[in-house]
């Protein structure tokens, strides 16, 4: 069930992004273009984000005001169309600042010019427009395409421009991967807070379970700030492709080592040894999935999502797992579904695992759900 | 107007040679630093009248004193961490004072020794002379390290040095007032770059016609607080509007703030008088939500402050602007809490602290900016708004401010 997902999600993503491909960076993409076969498939290589590509396309500063214009109402428009009632729906003031961030990614700034102010407020003057050239990392005729994925399609906006800014991170995301969430980024500042208030838990190990795009992975280890080491683990292919890509991105292949399995497997050499553990495992209610934003449920990977029945399958298993993997003192930090979701967890671990932690408390997210579980392995 | 800057060039010269060369350093006494305080002293000057060198002297031993106490303080091991730190800073602060007392009190002792040699040497001529000349080299030397010290002892606002938050608002005039907003605001970006100076968009909220009600950037450079401090204040436009058909002219304004930057330790900020809330859909957030909107609102119990920030890509930069723009408004409150119990006089004359005062007007028709506190107009209002030119003010306000603080240095002590 989760394997087909996982290669009809890919293939129904490598269409649109077939033209990616073939102009990005050679280097890092295969010689050829997909054929679809199931082969290239399985060497998965990470895409290039629009604002790592070269700027080798170029446009009239007309044509690119006229793409913008298209896209402002384009965005615009968005509010007609929809009820206030319907909770799914697009947002145009939300869709206007994402567009300035494409313009950000996508065209190079020149003359001292941020990109934003090349397209600009002002109107065009004279015929300035038709001589003026633009540099752009994609042709726009992509631009159009992408925009019109953006909201007729609600492909989520980091996977238009293969990108998501994390904390003080720029983490290249595609289809495939979990576009890591604001809420996550507190995971790491909880591993702040213990690793500053004793120096022990720098110089261990630490997990990231279900790691994606390496967010949390990367986070840790800056934290750690050279003396410790990270493993992070996920099933996924795509997941290990793109997690080793943002990895080396950030110069931290000494640190994060990138293995690939499910959850505790890839860990048997350091069972008992680590001294963090930390998860965003799937925990999302499987009767909640078809009801996801569309953005979510329809682009996202189902892999990353679903956590069973009450969505707490890998919950759970992470809990027995930590026993058994975290040394006596070593912290955990979980992500969970909230509230109720962080309850059970909380109860399960002091009542069936009672004897293997201490300190097991809820910490809620900026937005005031109970969102995390934490504690010390005794 | 000339005229007067270049006494001001010349004690910004001194100001960086003091901090630059080791006034120990006097083996070389043609330096170009010398020179220049000669010529300094002879042309302008805060004369060191005895009067003033009896205040000095005064300063000077209490600067030893407390020198001596904090070097005893850091040496105590029972000290807490903040303590030590707290002593380190103000030791630092102290640093350059100390080298020139150093230097001054070295000097003071081989001009007491040559003295003594003048006296005793009347017999023999040559060492008459010799001595002579270098009692009045010694004599000169100590005069150079007293103009220096007199500079260094200046009441300084140690928010200076500081980088700064710029903060644009429209004020009267409707969306004119917005559009000048704008202009200002980029002026403020333009000047920037041409000094080399960080400028970092914070926050902007857009008017209807795409001017600016509310823009906010971190400034980051050398001393740049002390350099746009005297921004603040009301800045009025008087142009015809784009939007005015008739071709009349409008008057209407724009106010600025320019407050020193200051970290979470400067303001002592506490986690629990915190409230830090983000946008919530309204649903179950986490992995159900996938939203860009990572806005960050954060609330400061005590002062009732807010700041939200939203226009950052991810909620961990939002967050960190929005507690750079806090403490930055809770560094501000703090100052001027000092500054009015200490001399109202003070703030009046620099007309820094009053944001409600008219310091500018820009005056498109006429070609023109004047600046009211200092009485100055520049006829050139298009390169001033590119960011040229803006020092012809700065300057002059800068030096006013060093004028005044001779002036109460002299009369308050």
């Amino acid at each position: 069930m989760i394997r087909s997902f996982r290669f009809t999600s890919l293939l129904s993503a490598a269409k649109p992004l077939r033209s990616f491909a073939c102009s990005s960076s050679p280097a890092i993409e295969p010689p050829q273009c997909s054929s679809s076969s199931s082969i290239s498939l399985r060497i998965t290589h990470p895409k290039t984000p629009l604002f790592l590509r070269a700027p080798s396309h170029a446009a009239p500063l007309s044509e690119v005001w006229k793409w913008h214009g298209w896209a402002k109402d384009l965005a615009s428009s968005v509010d007609d169309n929809s009820s206030p009632e319907d909770e799914d729906s697009l947002d145009s003031i939300l869709l206007l600042r994402e567009l300035k961030w494409l313009i950000e990614d996508s065209i190079e700034a020149s003359d001292h010019h941020h990109p934003v102010i090349i397209t600009g407020t002002e109107t065009p003057r004279g015929d300035d427009g038709e001589k003026k050239s633009v540099k752009l990392r994609a042709s726009l005729e992509e631009l159009y395409d992408l925009w019109r994925q953006r909201i007729e399609k609600r492909r989520p906006f980091q996977y238009v421009v293969g990108c998501e800014h994390w904390r003080d991170l720029v983490l290249c995301v595609e289809e495939g991967v979990l576009i890591p969430r604001p809420e996550t980024e507190l995971v790491v500042d909880m591993v702040e807070e213990v690793v500053r208030g004793d120096e022990w838990f720098k110089r261990g190990v630490w997990a990231d379970l279900g790691t994606g795009s390496g967010a949390i992975a990367i986070g840790v280890a800056r934290v750690l700030g050279g003396c410790g080491r990270v493993i992070a683990t996920d099933l996924s292919h795509v997941a290990i492709a793109v997690a080793g890509n943002n990895v080396r991105r950030y110069g931290l292949e000494g640190m994060v080592e990138v293995r690939e399995g499910s959850w505790f497997e890839p860990l048997k050499d350091v069972e008992g040894k680590l001294v963090g553990l930390v998860s965003n495992p799937p925990y999302i209610p499987s009767d909640d999935i078809p009801g996801l934003q569309a953005e979510v449920g329809r682009h996202e990977p189902r892999l990353a999502l679903d956590g069973g029945v009450d969505g707490t399958d890998s919950l759970l298993h992470l809990c027995d797992g930590a026993s058994r993997m975290l040394t006596s003192g070593g912290f955990f930090a979980f992500e969970t579904n909230g509230e109720k979701q962080s309850k059970m967890i909380v109860d399960y671990m002091t009542s069936n695992l009672k004897d293997s932690f201490s300190g097991v408390k809820i910490v809620s997210d900026f937005a005031g759900i109970g969102r995390f579980v934490t504690g010390f392995r005794l | 107007m000339r005229r007067m800057f270049r006494p001001m060039i010349m004690s910004n010269l001194i100001r960086s040679c003091s901090r630059a060369t080791h006034p120990i350093d006097r083996t070389i006494p043609s330096s170009p630093s010398s020179k220049i305080v000669r010529l300094f002293s002879t042309e302008m000057e805060p004369q060191l009248s005895p009067d003033l060198i009896k205040i000095m002297d005064q300063r000077l031993s209490a600067i030893e004193h407390r020198n001596a106490i904090l070097q005893r303080l850091i040496n105590q091991p029972e000290y807490s961490q903040e303590e030590f730190s707290r002593a380190n800073k103000e030791l630092r602060k102290l640093r350059d004072s100390m080298e020139l007392i150093t230097a001054l009190r070295a000097i003071q002792k081989e001009i007491d020794g040559l003295k003594t040699l003048v006296s005793e040497s009347s017999d023999d001529k040559d060492m008459l002379d010799m001595a002579v000349s270098e009692l009045d080299e010694a004599v000169e030397e100590e005069k150079r390290l007293q103009t220096l010290l007199l500079k260094s002892l200046l009441p300084k606002d140690e928010a200076d040095e500081r980088d700064c938050i710029l903060e644009v608002r429209a004020g009267t005039g409707g969306e004119e007032a917005s559009l000048f907003a704008m202009d200002i605001f980029r002026m403020y970006e333009r000047y920037s770059q041409k000094k080399g100076w960080k400028f970092d968009i914070v926050d902007i909220t857009e008017s209807d016609m795409k001017g600016y009600k509310e823009a906010s950037a971190a400034i980051c450079g050398a001393s740049v607080y002390g350099k746009l401090k005297f921004e603040s204040g009301i800045h009025r436009v008087q142009r015809i509007p784009i939007t005015e058909k008739s071709g009349r002219i409008h008057t209407s304004a724009v106010s600025v703030a320019i407050l020193p930057q200051a970290d979470e330790v400067d303001v002592q900020l506490r986690n629990e008088d915190l409230r830090i809330d983000t946008y919530r859909s309204g649903g179950c957030g986490g992995q159900h939500a996938n939203t860009t909107n990572s806005a960050v609102r954060i609330i400061h119990h005590p002062t009732g402050i807010m700041v939200s920030i939203q226009d950052e890509r991810s909620q961990h930069m939002n967050k960190a602007k929005a507690l750079k723009v806090l403490c930055a408004k809770l560094y501000e409150i703090e100052r001027l809490r000092l500054q009015s119990s200490r001399s109202k006089l003070r703030s009046e004359q620099i007309g820094s602290g009053d944001r409600s005062g008219r310091i500018r007007t820009y005056n498109f028709p006429q070609g023109r900016v004047t600046d009211h506190r200092v009485g100055i107009t520049h006829h050139a209002i298009e390169d001033m708004m590119e960011g040229e030119n803006l020092d012809t003010f700065i300057d002059a306000l800068l030096l006013r401010q060093e004028m005044d603080a001779i002036a109460s240095f002299s009369s308050t002590s």
